[in-house]
């Protein structure tokens, strides 16, 4: 076992210890299971960040709705068509929409290198701020600020449905080529996916809201389902820190798989009898 | 430049450290500032930006109707439109009421008659009793938008007590208050256009299912079936559905996945008909035609729930950590400043 193993596993569990001395007085009673389990998650993804960093080859399984965006700008330079980014229809305040302004920088360089038009209709006035300043970098990065102008990022409504009726009309107005989806969506992420769908363009979704996966699926050329939509920025970017955490995150994964067939396990074998011991109540789950 | 670089990531670690943590931490201003601060924060911030963004829409809406840009007159009505509404929200109230003092109440009969000339009264007989009991002072349950409406209708019921008077609903109710021109607005032409887009959904639901549940593999052909049983099992007649109809329909699935593996048509056919032949004879020899009798895997609402409750839950619940377990790593990321999108 590597040093730094040791030595992020023994900050962690000084760490845990330190709040079971100090549970009910200093922390809530009542919250161990989610603070050990922020630490535990927390130590493993920083281990892994740290490992990528020095060096430790890490592989990532192809993820085609990835792979595609360059492939889908591409298609909307040669069509001499625009790109169309849609964010979601959240604030900053949820993840969905932070990895989905992560995207949208990868996407902004792509087409600030190949010189096509982009179009960032927002739903929320920070996420129009934050958009443009991850826009202005990305054509930066590309050696193409001449290329950025303020307004290719610009604010529509607050409001859902008037939001998805201003996206429509600009897809069937401009008729953009590529269409991209990366965000929080509710209600109108079909309305949007069909309509882009009916123009003939290339469209690639992801979300976190699980419930809205099933209609991207339907509508759209590739969509990110659940992690790959988180990893994405990572996977886009290849730098070795970010590629650590989806490492960490796999494994995570993996550690919750073996708890959740463990406690399948223990709780049949006490409901058959076999023994007394519950493991539910013993992890404080119940 | 570490005022733009380097102070929003500390701003962004330290802040996001101490919400993780907050959570945790046995003090009551801790709490106070995670739970409800830490948010208004958030929309105090978020309110004052819907100005950039409101200004930025008038701009480029102003710019396309200046530069007769393509499609420009579309932009005259977005433009009409946020004028009327900062008309309606700011600068005139049009929530206009009456209030009738002393009221003579051997005119409460005829009062009602004219109060529902223009309020739909559902049930006069209870505005009576209302009437009736605040004699002394009675504010008439219509909201009229212009001060002259709401002034010519006092005027005609001038003689029915002894005061009659007009005014206007205070700034900020107004936009909450039904019959204001702002809730005129709000309710007949926003909610509709809302409501339209809205109906869209169904038409779109439509043509994505087509699509969906055209077969093309054997994915396809799992969808559209299991598609169908929810579809028919979460409708009443569905629970109409025969038990031979069910098995005969099962029998004949399970012939479509053996198909491939028996070159012997003849074969293949036997078995199918004997098979349902065989259930058959078995439903028919058990009494499933008795609700009790029948097994639950003959009847549709019962596969529907199955279907709904273990492979569809157990995908969903595996879709869900995954974005729990994303939505973790994304948030450490930019807890430790890896990640910037700001």
């Amino acid at each position: 076992m590597n040093n730094k193993l040791l030595a992020i596993g023994g900050i962690a569990f000084i760490i845990i210890l330190m709040y079971r001395g100090a549970y009910g007085f200093l922390f809530i009673a009542g919250n161990a299971p989610a603070f050990v389990g922020v630490i535990i998650v927390s130590a493993t993804i920083f281990y892994y960040i740290d490992a990528a960093k020095s060096g430790k080859e890490i592989y990532l399984r192809p993820i085609s709705g990835l792979n595609a965006i360059e492939e889908a700008v591409g298609r909307a330079t040669e069509m001499g068509k625009s790109v169309l980014f849609v964010p979601g229809i959240a604030d900053m305040d949820q993840v969905d929409t932070v990895a989905g302004i992560n995207i949208l920088g990868h996407v902004a360089e792509i087409t600030a290198k190949y010189e096509t038009d982009l179009n960032v209709p927002t739903c929320r006035a920070i996420v129009m701020e934050s958009a443009r300043e991850a826009c202005r970098e990305s054509y930066l990065r590309a050696g193409r600020p001449d290329l950025y102008y303020d307004d290719m990022v610009h604010y529509i409504s607050d409001d859902q449905f008037a939001y998805a009726a201003g996206v429509n009309g600009i897809m069937i107005r401009e008729k953009p080529a590529a269409c991209f989806y990366q965000g929080k969506f509710y209600a109108e992420s079909l309305l949007l996916a069909e309509t882009g769908n009916s123009i003939g363009a290339i469209q690639i979704a992801g979300t976190g809201s699980a419930s809205q996966i099933p209609f991207f699926v339907t509508a759209c050329d590739y969509t990110l389902i659940g992690e790959e939509f988180f990893a994405a920025s990572a996977y886009l970017s290849n730098k070795p820190e970010l590629i650590g955490s989806i490492k960490g995150q796999d494994i995570v994964k993996f550690m919750v798989m073996v708890l959740m067939v463990t406690i399948f396990v223990f709780d049949a074998f006490r409901q058959l009898g076999l023994f007394n011991f519950n493991i539910i109540t013993f992890l404080g789950l119940s | 430049m570490f005022l733009k670089r380097q102070m929003p990531v500390i701003i962004a670690i330290g802040v996001g450290l101490f919400i993780l943590f907050g959570h945790f931490v046995n003090n009551e201003n801790v709490q106070k500032f995670v739970n409800n601060d830490a948010t208004q924060w958030f929309d105090i911030i978020a309110s004052f930006a819907i100005f950039l963004g409101a200004l930025n829409m008038l701009k480029l809406q102003v710019l396309k109707v200046v530069k007769k840009q393509r499609n420009w007159q579309y932009s005259i009505l977005a433009i009409l439109g946020f004028a009327f509404a900062i008309f309606a929200g700011f600068f005139f109230r049009g929530a206009n009421y009456i209030t009738i003092t002393d009221i003579d109440s051997r005119s409460v009969p005829q009062l009602v008659q004219s109060i529902s000339t223009i309020y739909k009264v559902d049930d006069p007989v209870l505005m009576a009793k209302g009437i009736e009991g605040s004699l002394a002072s009675y504010e008439i349950p219509k909201i009229f938008i212009s001060k002259s409406s709401a002034e010519n209708f006092a005027v005609s019921i001038a003689g029915m007590a002894k005061e009659v008077s007009t005014d206007v609903k205070p700034w900020g109710a107004h936009v909450q208050i039904e019959g204001s021109l702002f809730s005129w607005m709000f309710f007949k032409i926003f909610t509709p256009l809302s409501s339209t887009m809205f109906a869209l959904l169904a038409f779109f639901v439509a043509s994505a299912s087509y699509r969906a549940f055209r077969i093309r593999n054997f994915e396809a052909t799992l969808l559209l079936v299991a598609g169908i049983i929810l579809m028919i099992g979460r409708v009443p007649i569905g629970g109409l559905v025969p038990w031979w109809l069910v098995s005969t329909l099962m029998i004949f699935g399970i012939g479509a996945l053996i198909a491939p593996l028996i070159p012997d048509k003849k074969l293949l056919f036997g078995i199918i008909f004997g098979g349902i032949i065989i259930i058959t004879s078995l439903g028919m020899y058990l009494d499933w035609h008795v609700a009790v009798n029948m097994p639950g895997i003959l009847s549709l609402p019962n596969i529907s729930e199955w279907i709904f409750d273990y492979p569809t839950a157990a995908g969903s619940r595996a879709i869900m950590i995954g974005i729990a377990l994303g939505i973790i790593a994304t948030s450490f990321r930019i807890i430790l400043g890896i990640e910037r999108p700001f």
